[in-house]
């Protein structure tokens, strides 16, 4: 039952990082890929009326946290709590500026909103890399099961941590070119024109480059906390994981170099999601690792709130996913299709 | 500086109640849109058709809002009331779960086709989008009041050997007493909520003379989903929640009306100064044994006073939970008034001649959100000094790690932030108002744009 409700909260991270992964990895690149204001109108609308169904899923996440591992939540969140209300006020105004920053067709209010959307975007991609390297590194749990946690310490990832190390922070970086790769490919798959042109020469290259990172990212992490890669290893999950890796990053490149636009970004997909499933299953049980003591460390076997509660949730968890999987796909559909550059915007 | 419990406090009760602001509007509202656009498919006029537009645009600024700033609350249960989350987490996770899978997926997935969808789907494709918002609204409510009514009255709980909560049954805490009636009460509040801001828009266009079919349609609209919303949530909906008060928390009931010694033939002041330290309400004006009616069906019945409960489960703040229940109560009474006169006018069909009453309902518009907002204070001070009733002081449910600065930096930053919003959000909702009602024409070549 706990693994089962470990898999359940990590596929919410999964949906999460991989659906919002591309708003935000388009966004960032706004900047680049779109010169003229109606270059950029474009990116907004591959980015689509439906990307708050792509941030319900943190909700998700929290939720599921909250009723399966209410230990980890309380411990984390409370731990996590200045960089967590960053990540909060950066969704807010992405979200803002995504919604109002059409409104006016005055230069200075578009140009205005449009430096808040790049930026928040990019903060939201560096916050989201940081909190995966802090899990994967750990935190200063003490004996109580507590932690509270500076911006940073001594920058270095061994005992008494703070948020950024050497590790964490090239983490986040990691994350700000995987989500910009996949952000591009996206928009690859779906714009037409010079959007589409600019999206395809900076994917090919940030892949690349992904690729590289990737390779260094991986020593660190072995550096930093050898025994995730056995973990890994004596994992199913790990295993598909680092296949879906793999497999996703050669389906991104080939489908980028032979112009099969949806084999990349379903490609850029498994990566992002085989990257956070090796991860997740090379550090169970641990859900928060101590960096001060071992044993102090917080497991999902001794947190989670098993009984009842889990077992009736097992039952409409489920089909609330299916249900708004139903919603998602009928409604999407009457979005579908390329943005052209020739649709006149007012 | 380091006073986290009060700070949490603070920061909590700012973003909830900004956050419900513009909750309680769309809930309102998508009823009134779904209704529009429901007449559009029958009739097939365009009049109808213009208005959901309209409403639509204003709905999906109030939405967008109403998402930001939502975000945050789900997150502070873990931030700043950690305790609090160990103790009831798997109990009140599955609400606050289900809200996210069941309510915020159904929304979101069909915002957009509400709101860009008119063109591009079919009419009914579109009523459906509609109707599935406001179906989505009202389950987050239902959701979240289900959370809240647990607080106010936990069932279906059983306690683990860790000292924190299990959820023992799921029916009897989805279908807590306390819950549903706090949700037909609440939402009707919100239809009141959506009906007077309708309201205001008609009037306000008869008064300038502009886009007078469409203020007839909003006046009538707004006037008739008015007096009924005003109706229930005073009977059956507000009577019932006072009785469920009175017999569950009756210190609340004690604290509300400021009554300090028990005994039969409990009055109900209209207004009052009550005066904690001397323990007695200074120049009340009371119906004398109203408050024994309305707890207990009869004029003499005993209500208990807080002299009957010891003093440390007395309800923290008697002066603001009295000030905020005599408020919002005053306030329901004046809105039915209000609306009986104006459907009384529209029924002898002088409503649209009448200026005093048009100018009065143009300026009713911001007292439903007064009164909401004093209703809930009223709910959630009468709560203190508990966060779970009975089982779980607020006190223990801070975050403890968290340092009193951060928290009031944090509160700082929120209201930074949202004064910002709020400028925004007048701004844009004004520019929506002055723009007024469109035929499609006008509006024609932003077919794929999400201005």
């Amino acid at each position: 039952m706990i693994e089962i409700w470990y898999v359940i909260l990590s596929f919410t991270l999964v949906m999460f990082v991989v659906l919002e992964g591309f708003n935000i990895g388009a966004g960032m690149l706004r900047h680049v890929v779109g010169t003229t204001q109606a270059e950029r109108r474009m990116v907004i609308e591959a980015i689509g009326p439906l990307w708050p169904w792509h941030e319900v899923w943190l909700v998700g996440f929290g939720g599921t946290l909250l009723l399966a591992f209410p230990n980890i939540l309380a411990a984390s969140f409370a731990g996590f709590y200045l960089a967590l209300f960053l990540l909060l006020w950066s969704l807010l105004l992405r979200g803002v500026s995504l919604e109002v920053g059409g409104h006016l067709a005055d230069p200075l209010w578009r140009a205005a909103w449009h430096f808040i959307f790049v930026a928040s975007n990019l903060l939201l991609a560096l916050l989201i890399g940081a909190a995966l390297g802090n899990v994967l590194r750990g935190v200063p749990l003490n004996a109580g099961g507590e932690f509270a946690l500076t911006l940073f310490t001594n920058f270095s990832p061994y005992g008494n941590v703070g948020i950024l190390d050497w590790f964490t922070a090239s983490v986040a970086v990691f994350m700000v070119v995987v989500l910009a790769a996949h952000g591009a490919t996206g928009l690859v798959l779906k714009t037409e024109g010079p959007v589409h042109d600019r999206s395809l020469i900076i994917a090919k290259n940030l892949w690349n480059l992904t690729l590289a990172l990737l390779v260094i990212i991986t020593i660190e992490s072995w550096w930093v906390r050898p025994e995730l890669f056995s973990g890994m290893l004596h994992q199913p999950f790990g295993w598909l994981g680092v296949i879906l890796v793999f497999s996703g990053i050669i389906c991104a490149l080939t489908g980028l170099l032979g112009a099969r636009e949806h084999r990349a970004a379903i490609g850029s997909s498994l990566f992002i999601a085989g990257l956070l499933i090796a991860g997740a299953a090379g550090v169970f049980p641990v859900m928060l690792r101590s960096t001060l003591a071992p044993e102090d460390s917080l497991s999902a076997y001794q947190n989670a709130a098993e009984g009842h509660g889990l077992a009736v949730a097992l039952v409409w968890w489920p089909i609330s996913a299916v249900f708004s999987v139903v919603y998602f796909s009928f409604f999407s559909r009457q979005f579908a299709g390329k943005v052209r550059p020739a649709n006149p915007q007012p | 500086m380091g006073d986290t419990l009060f700070w949490s406090r603070l920061q909590f009760a700012f973003t909830i109640t900004y956050h419900y602001l513009f909750p309680q509007l769309t809930m309102g509202l998508a009823w009134i849109i779904v209704y529009f656009k429901w007449r559009q498919l029958r009739t097939g006029q365009a009049r109808f058709a213009n208005a959901t537009r309209f409403w639509a645009r204003i709905f999906g600024i109030n939405f967008a809002v109403g998402v930001v700033t939502g975000i945050p609350m789900e997150f502070q249960f873990g931030t700043n009331w950690a305790e609090f989350s160990k103790f009831s987490g798997n109990v009140i996770g599955q609400t606050l779960a289900m809200e996210g899978m069941f309510a915020f997926f159904l929304e979101s997935a069909m915002i957009g086709a509400m709101i860009w969808g008119e063109k591009r789907l079919a009419p009914r494709t579109h009523f459906l989008a509609i109707f599935g918002v406001a179906l989505g609204s009202w389950l987050s409510g239902y959701f979240i009041l289900t959370t809240n009514a647990f607080m106010q009255h936990p069932v279906g709980y059983s306690l683990a050997q860790d000292g924190s909560l299990r959820l023992a049954s799921l029916t009897a805490f989805l279908l807590n007493p306390w819950g549903l009636i706090v949700f037909l009460h609440n939402q009707c509040a919100a239809l009141v909520t959506g009906s007077f801001v309708v309201t205001a828009v008609g009037a306000l266009y008869i008064l300038r003379k502009v886009h007078s079919d469409q203020a007839s349609l909003f006046l009538k609209t707004g006037t008739l989903v008015g007096l009924f919303s005003c109706l229930m949530v005073a009977f059956p909906t507000g009577d019932r929640q006072a009785k469920l008060v009175a017999q569950y928390q009756p210190v609340t009931l004690a604290g509300m009306e400021g009554r300090f010694q028990s005994g039969p033939e409990a009055n109900l002041d209209f207004i009052g100064e009550p005066d904690v330290m001397e323990k007695r309400i200074d120049n009340p004006i009371y119906f004398p044994g109203a408050l024994s009616f309305l707890a207990f069906g009869h004029l003499n019945a005993s209500v208990k006073g807080l002299d009957d409960f010891p003093e440390d489960e007395w309800p923290t703040n008697i002066d603001l939970l009295y000030y905020s229940f005599h408020i919002m109560a005053g306030l329901g009474t004046l809105f039915i008034l209000l609306m009986g006169i104006a459907n009384f006018q529209r029924w002898r069909g002088l409503l649209e001649q009448s200026r005093w009453l048009l100018w009065a309902l143009m300026l009713a518009f911001p007292f439903p959100y007064i009164a909401t907002t004093a209703g809930w204070m009223t709910a959630e001070l009468g709560r203190q000094p508990w966060l779970v009733f009975h089982l779980f002081r607020t006190a223990q449910g801070f975050s403890d790690v968290v340092n009193g600065g951060d928290v009031l930096f944090t509160l700082i930053g929120f209201t930074g932030l949202y004064f910002v919003l709020g400028v925004l959000f007048l701004f844009l909702i004004g520019r929506e108002i002055a723009h007024g009602p469109q035929e499609i024409a006008a509006t024609g070549n932003s077919e794929v744009s999400y201005d």
